[in-house]
């Protein structure tokens, strides 16, 4: 199933970029000897000042350190962390890799599918979580783990679970 | 109590990953004594002497790595450590990192200055942006203590760090697809030869290394590479952290002396303290996903590379994979080939197409549907992979699957006669939760 | 150049040169091994694995030297794996099989898995026939499959209105986006997601925002991407295949027609041959479309009564003859003027040179129909070189140092533009452009240094150039006659201050010195010039200045390093060198110069004119003041490219006789008294020069259109009904009669044109460094007129190409974004330009490469022509600008 976005699709203000980050973008790429090689740490405040990365965001970034829009639209795809569509405001991200597998990880998910009503990639009616299966997370002896936006959350079960979404608005 | 001989001996102590802690503790030492008298050739002698080997998955000599960077090059040098930690199985340089920053930060200031960079950066896959806040926050005190900078330690040598953090793609992990991406490119791998040590990051001489590689540095540049041999083997020198995952009693990381029984390590109460819940190993992964699982007759193979060669598998990365007797092999192998469908780069046609086919006959053999012709068929494709992609990603999506077929064929053949699993502990809990 | 290295391949031994890669030695030894990333113009990828071979070296021993087995051969160490010979250069004693069973079963392994996703659509395919998948698969592959499982699938889109995507068929070869990037410098294509995942598209999937070219299906071994203008039309077996050359600029690519009975269907590159081999741009493309057009002229016309009406070609032929043979008798030969023809082939632009002095006596006839000014017709030929060699393309991608003086590639030499772009991606050669407006080469991503200069400074920068060249010592090699020359030019220069360059050029003096050091450090250097110099009012000084900068930077004397000329049209080169300009005969004998004349005389038969005739702009006096009485207009749109429209108009208005050869009844065309109607570049056969000075044979692909003729054959009627004896049978026999009479195009025949054509040189004209001071810009207010080609519309022809109709999206003026809010311009607004001798009102686009104080018109966007403001005096035109708003427009 699918839901309406959170956001509309050309999140505004998304041409430029705001006051506040300034610094840090000019921090970035003031890092490497080479522009391109902010594109990553740039995309990265994108999608931190606006939840995901909207095709104008891109454009800004490809703007910012001279590069083909196509280009950086090629490397914004090729990794998996980049919202290229509106995601909740929690991320719940489920490794399903071989250890946590055995570790019950198949079974957590499809606890959290049941209790959220969605499957994986979807969002919540209400945008409050968007829940994926993820690829090993290097917490393998913690597992089932999860990580949720940016912290882990190793040996888990299904009531460590329903607590930990309580905590989170 | 102490968790290892070496990386973990102190690594409980509250309060490691602040500067001034790291430095009771003797840290910076080694930098000290090292930029006071030692020139960059004595350092890669002694890395050499030492015998550590890269601990990121190949097990490469680490002082013969260095020793390829051109000496003359007018071209800038660089010294990366991969902390990407994407091989499943392998958790060990994330705790490393959290726990003890600044033995990175040392290891990589002894990198530069022994192959002559003055600029390093830190590679962290992109579910790391909280180690990386950790590593930023001691590079950041160490820059103010004068340890990072345009002169370290008041010496004429200089030497930046910064960090950078990746974006979900486990191939980054391999060395010149990290470079890619540390460029801004796709990560995808780039031609080796030129290998980076002559043309890496910005075509300009450049050492990658792991993150527990470099931990080893200030320890060896600090006690001689004898000291470094009291542990390990001849051939495998020194310590190896091990991460062990699956249910054993007390999954985690482990410092261990190369060469110690893999099934000490998972029953002896010093380690792991044996499986839980009344289980029995079935089979271990003993060097992350992508080599050859072990059959729980092989437990007593040692682990040190030489002796996991022997037995038809790879030291790796140290990521121990322990699988219960209760667990589908062929669910097993189908979950791991899922990660490697997944996490093809895509940019050469076997592992592109090759992983995604293995993916389907697999599904198809779990859920009843398979023949006889698909175990030899998942062979072959295997074969058809193995030695012929563009880098070793295919080579790991191979192996596993050979390593099963060679050890449980027979599961497999359980799987295509009967058309359900011999046994299977988690699918019956899921359904349970389904219910 | 490396040490040769013998190496053995399938039991053949070769030699070739140290860091051949093994697929390259295999070809040289005759043995195909098959590649799909691998693509000669791309840097080695090696990702698709199907060239794999077993590689093995001489075993060293301690001394390092090969151990000698007990048959006395070096023993071999085999490489555990198998290897891309794509990727792996050969070495010394190097041991490859291609076709062992290692090999053969890891190549078909990889057949296997390039069809696991492939849909196998072959049926539906436009690829279908010509598809190096499909070969391969019959090659290698095998007749069943033992993928049974669902396939990954994809939506098929359009990128665009050139480019159709069916990414279900991709292999994921890169060819396309490596292309895209390598060589076209567009970056248009991107691989998007990853793994089983990776899918072709563009930027966020929208139109490609790229030159069209279309190159992206050419490279592409499947049929991932095919051409939209092509889709379903034709199976490739259907079609006649003719390689001829392209008729859209001076760089000659070769380019492949596929014909079914009267229609061309589809231009594609030629793989291995020609300059271009594979490469075409959007023009060469699809501007073939013209040809197929239906309202071609497909009978001669005749005025009677006022009104234009059909006749026979013998009615025709009759009326011009006689009209002709009245008015010289009447009024002198001088009466009469040749104008146009730098777009037919050699044959026809020496037969008509020589009916022009053979036949009608008069040396009046210019191909340079947009000039303001006299040229001398060697002074182009001069400031290359006086015919030394000309910069080829292999030496423009080669070079360390390239010189861009004026133009904007893009629309004037697309495939000059690809090479130094693909020389600066793969060889890391450097470019500086100068160029009043940012131009796509001028990009910070191709690295190039952009001198920005001032419009109408052209002059006044290859003056500050040769001086700073000059700051840095004597040139070395000078011939005697230009070192004569050297006193005088640096005392006349030594007025050119660092302060004066940087106030007349608007160029920072220092980058300007940069930029001269950088020419004369470089050990391979490359020069080019075109249309903007050619056809600039101070065309003499400028050619003058740029000869002086050209000796003064070693660019004329470096053993590998060339100037080029890159004319405006297909055959400019061949134009000058046939004598079509009023001052030379072919081969750049003057027509004063008896003893050169003489050989023309004696093989004509009759004596020649030995004053200079009048030049194009000339003749527009003359025909306007009456004095040309009769015109005759080969292949040009007269009053579009004519520099003054309204005086051009009273030429024709007051003519006593036009004659106008047309493919369609262009406005000119409908001003003459007899036109006829010719054959298209594709339907006739003979050969033209391209701006390497390369003579290529262009044949004939299809017969001309009924009720056509080909300009040779149109002339040699008139001739004949004029009492000449010519007994031209083909063309080919006029090319006889060239080649014995032309230096540099003696030695060749239409034989030894083909493959790949002949690139002439010799010495033709002495050198000299002179300097002319020149009219400075322009004064005055308005904003600068720039004028210039583009990509997508070139001449009158374009417009009637459907593609490139669209893609040129009709007439428009650019303004840089300031000039657009002082002038209160908003999209979907049209500007009016004011010039000396009338308006013109275009729509306004904005175009930041546009800039300040200037407004640019290409030509062929200028609506009924640029020529309506009248001609540029002094350097440069300044026009009055002002809005207009949409509404006003309408109808206007
Ligand atoms: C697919 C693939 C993934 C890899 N992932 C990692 C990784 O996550 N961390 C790591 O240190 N090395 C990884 N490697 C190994 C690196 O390529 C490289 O050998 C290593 O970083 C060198 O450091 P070392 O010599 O200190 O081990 C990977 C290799 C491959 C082929
Ligand atoms: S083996 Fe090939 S497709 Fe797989 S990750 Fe390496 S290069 Fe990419
Ligand atoms: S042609 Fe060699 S790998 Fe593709």
């Amino acid at each position: 199933m699918n839901h309406a976005p959170i956001m509309p699709l050309e999140a505004p203000g998304t041409r430029e970029w705001p006051e506040h980050v300034l610094a840090e973008v000019a921090g970035a790429i003031s890092r490497y000897p080479v522009k391109r090689s902010a594109v990553l740490p740039l995309l990265w405040i994108a999608q931190r000042t606006w939840g995901w990365l909207p095709p104008a965001a891109l454009s800004l970034v490809a703007r910012t350190l001279e590069l083909d829009e196509p280009f950086v639209f090629g490397v914004a795809t090729f990794y998996t962390m980049f919202n290229l569509k509106p995601v909740g405001r929690h991320h719940l991200q489920v490794c399903m890799t071989l250890s946590c597998s055995l570790m019950g990880a198949d079974r957590l998910f499809k606890h959290l599918e049941h209790r959220l009503g969605i499957g994986h990639g979807e969002t919540t009616p209400d945008g409050r979580f968007t829940l994926r299966r993820v690829e090993c997370l290097a917490a393998c002896g913690g597992g089932p783990c999860m990580q949720v936006d940016l912290d882990y959350h190793e040996n888990l079960d299904e009531a460590k679970v329903d607590a930990l979404l309580e905590t989170l608005e | 109590m102490s968790r290892g001989p070496l990386l973990f001996k102190d690594i409980d102590t509250p309060g490691l990953a602040g500067l001034e802690t790291y430095r009771g503790l003797g840290g910076y030492e080694a930098l000290a004594a090292t930029l006071g008298g030692r020139s960059p050739g004595e350092c890669i002698e002694i890395v050499k002497a030492s015998g550590l080997r890269g601990r990121g998955g190949a097990g490469f000599p680490a002082g013969l790595k260095w020793s390829f960077v051109p000496k003359n090059s007018p071209r800038p040098k660089y010294i990366v450590c991969n902390a990407d930690e994407s091989e499943p199985g392998t958790f060990k340089d994330r705790e490393l990192m959290v726990l003890n920053p600044h033995l990175l930060v040392e290891g990589m200031i002894l990198a530069g200055y022994a192959i002559g960079s003055n600029q390093g950066y830190i590679y962290f896959r992109g579910e790391f942006a909280y180690v990386q806040k950790i590593m930023d926050r001691a590079i950041a005190e160490a820059r103010s203590a004068g340890l990072l900078g345009e002169s370290v330690l008041g010496t004429p040598f200089q030497f930046q760090l910064h960090t950078h953090l990746g974006a979900g793609a486990y191939i980054c992990g391999e060395e010149t697809a990290l470079l890619s991406s540390l460029e801004g490119f796709r990560g995808q791998p780039r031609l080796k030869p030129p290998f980076p040590a002559v043309e890496g990051l910005y075509a300009s001489p450049t050492v990658v290394n792991n993150v527990e590689t470099l931990m080893n540095v200030p320890h060896i540049l600090k006690h001689g590479a004898q000291w470094y041999r009291q542990w390990g083997t001849e051939k495998s020198a020194g310590t190896k952290v091990l991460s062990v995952s699956g249910p054993v009693k007390r999954p985690g990381n482990y410092e261990i002396p190369l060469g110690l029984p893999l099934r000490t390590l998972i029953e002896s109460p010093e380690y792991c303290g044996g499986m839980r819940d009344g289980l029995e190993v079935k089979g271990v992964i003993p060097g992350g996903s992508s080599v050859p699982v072990l059959p729980a007759s092989l437990l007593d193979t040692g682990l040190d590379y030489e002796s996991m060669n022997a037995a038809g598998t790879f030291l790796g990365s140290g990521g121990v994979i322990v699988i219960d007797d209760q667990t589908c092999m062929v669910d097993a192998l189908w979950n791991l080939l899922r990660f490697y469908a997944h996490e093809s780069c895509g940019k050469c046609t076997p592992c592109r197409e090759g992983t995604y086919w293995m993916v389907q006959i697999l599904e198809r053999i779990e859920q009843g549907g398979g023949t006889e012709r698909d175990i030899d068929l998942l062979g072959d494709i295997a074969d058809n992979i193995l030695g012929k992609s563009f880098c070793a990603l295919g080579d790991a999506a191979a192996m596993p699957v050979q390593g099963m077929l060679k050890h449980f064929r027979a599961e497999f053949e359980y799987h295509v006669k009967h058309k359900r699993c011999l046994v299977n502990r988690r699918r019956q809990s899921v359904l349970e939760v389904v219910a | 150049m490396s040490a040769p290295v013998r190496v053995t391949i399938d039991d053949r031994t070769i030699e070739v040169p140290a860091g051949t890669l093994i697929t390259e030695a295999a070809r040289a030894a005759g043995i195909h091994v098959p590649v799909f990333c691998s693509h000669d113009k791309l840097q080695p990828l090696g990702a698709c694995r199907i060239c794999v071979v077993e590689v093995g070296t001489p075993k060293l021993g301690a001394d390092r030297k090969p151990v000698v087995g007990p048959d006395g051969r070096a023993e071999i160490a085999w490489m555990p794996k198998v290897q891309t010979s794509c990727t792996m250069p050969v070495s010394e004693g190097m041991v490859v099989r291609t076709t062992s069973d290692t090999a053969t079963r890891a190549r078909k392994g990889v057949m296997e898995f390039l069809l696991v996703n492939h849909p196998l659509d072959c049926p539906v395919c436009d690829e279908g026939g010509e598809c190096q998948l499909q070969d391969l698969a019959f090659a290698f592959g095998q007749d069943f499959s033992r993928m049974e499982s669902n396939k990954r699938t994809f939506d098929s889109e359009d990128l665009g209105p050139i480019v159709k995507k069916e990414a279900n068929r991709c292999i994921v070869c890169m060819r396309c986006v490596r292309y895209c990037d390598e060589v076209m410098g567009e970056d248009a294509l991107t691989a998007h997601q990853r793994g089983v995942r990776t899918e072709i598209s563009s930027f966020d999937r929208q139109p490609l925002a790229c030159e069209q070219c279309g190159n992206c299906v050419e490279v592409c071994p499947v049929g991932a991407l095919t051409a939209l203008p092509y889709r379903f039309k034709a199976r490739p077996w259907d079609l006649r295949q003719h390689i001829t050359i392209c008729p859209w600029c001076a760089n000659g690519c070769s380019v492949r027609l596929g014909v079914r009975g009267m229609e061309i269907l589809r231009a594609r590159g030629t793989e291995f041959r020609g300059v271009n081999q594979e490469f075409l741009c959007a023009r060469g493309r699809f501007g073939y479309e013209y040809v197929n057009a239906p309202d071609r002229l497909t009978s001669p016309l005749v005025r009677q009564g006022g009104s234009l009406q059909p006749a026979t070609f013998d009615a025709a032929v009759a009326e011009v003859a006689a009209r002709l043979r009245d008015i010289a008798a009447a009024h002198g030969p001088g009466s009469v003027a040749i104008l146009g023809g730098e777009r037919l082939n050699v044959e026809e632009q020496y037969l008509l040179q020589k009916l022009a002095r053979g036949v009608l006596g008069t040396n009046n006839v210019d191909a340079r129909t947009r000039l303001t000014t006299r040229v001398p017709g060697a002074a182009i030929l001069k400031a290359t070189g006086g015919g030394r060699p000309a910069l080829t393309f292999g030496g423009l991608y080669e070079a360390q140092e390239t010189l861009v003086l004026f133009d904007d590639l893009q629309g004037e030499s697309p495939f000059a533009q690809a090479t130094a772009i693909r020389g600066r991606h793969q060889q890391g050669g450097h470019l500086t452009v100068a160029h009043a407006r940012r131009v796509k080469l001028a990009r910070t991503k191709f690295g190039a240094d952009w001198l920005g200069l001032a419009p109408g400074s052209e002059l006044a920068l290859l003056h500050a150039l040769t001086k700073s060249a000059l700051d840095l010592g004597d040139p070395v090699d000078l011939p005697a006659e230009v070192a004569a020359g050297l006193g005088a030019l640096r005392s006349a220069l030594a007025a050119w201050t660092a302060e004066r360059i940087t106030a007349e050029t608007g160029v920072p003096a220092a980058k300007v010195a940069a930029a001269a050091k950088r020419l004369r450090d470089a050990e391979r250097k490359a020069l080019l010039f075109g249309r903007a110099v050619a056809e600039n009012p101070q065309a003499p000084a400028l050619l003058q200045a740029i000869e002086n900068l050209a000796w003064a930077t070693g660019a004329l004397t470096a053993s590998r390093s060339f100037v080029m000329y890159a004319g405006p049209q297909s055959d400019s080169q061949g134009a000058l060198d046939m004598g079509l300009s009023p001052d030379c005969l072919p081969g750049y004998v003057p027509v004063g110069d008896a003893a050169g004349r003489a050989a023309f005389e004696k093989s004509w038969g009759r004596t020649l004119p030995s004053g200079p005739g009048l030049s194009a702009p000339e003749i527009l006096d003359a025909a306007a003041a009456g004095t040309v009485r009769a015109l005759w207009i080969v292949g040009d749109h007269w009053l579009a490219s004519a520099p003054d429209r309204a005086k051009a108009e009273q030429a024709l208005a007051r003519a006593e006789f036009v004659v106008v050869n047309e493919m369609f009844l262009t406005a000119t065309a409908q001003q003459a008294h007899v036109v006829f109607p010719v054959a298209a570049f594709a339907e006739k056969d003979g050969a033209v020069t391209n701006c390497e000075r390369r003579v290529q044979r262009a044949p004939r692909s299809l017969a001309p259109r009924r009720g056509t003729k080909p300009d040779w054959e149109i002339l040699q009627l008139v001739a004949q009904a004029l009492g000449a004896d010519w007994r031209y049978r083909t063309s080919e026999d006029v090319y006889r009669e060239l080649a014995r009479l032309v230096p540099g195009y003696a030695q060749t025949s239409w034989a030894t044109l083909l493959p790949d054509g002949v690139a002439w040189s010799a010495t033709r004209v002495a050198g000299s460094l002179a300097y002319h001071e020149g009219a400075g810009p322009a004064a005055g207010d308005g904003l600068w007129l720039l004028a210039g080609g583009t990509l997508f519309a070139q001449g009158s022809l374009s417009a009637r190409s459907a593609t490139l109709a669209k893609l040129g999206r009709g007439p428009r003026a650019f303004l840089g974004a300031a000039d657009a809010a002082r002038l209160g311009l908003a999209a979907g607004d049209s500007v009016e330009l004011a010039g000396p001798a009338g308006t013109l009102v275009l729509p306004f686009e904005q175009d930041d490469c546009v800039p300040a104080n200037a407004v640019f018109v290409p030509y062929a966007l200028a609506g009924d022509g640029l020529g309506r403001l009248g001609a540029p005096s002094g350097a440069g035109l300044r026009v009055k600008v002002r809005r207009v708003t949409a509404t006003a427009t309408v109808g206007a």
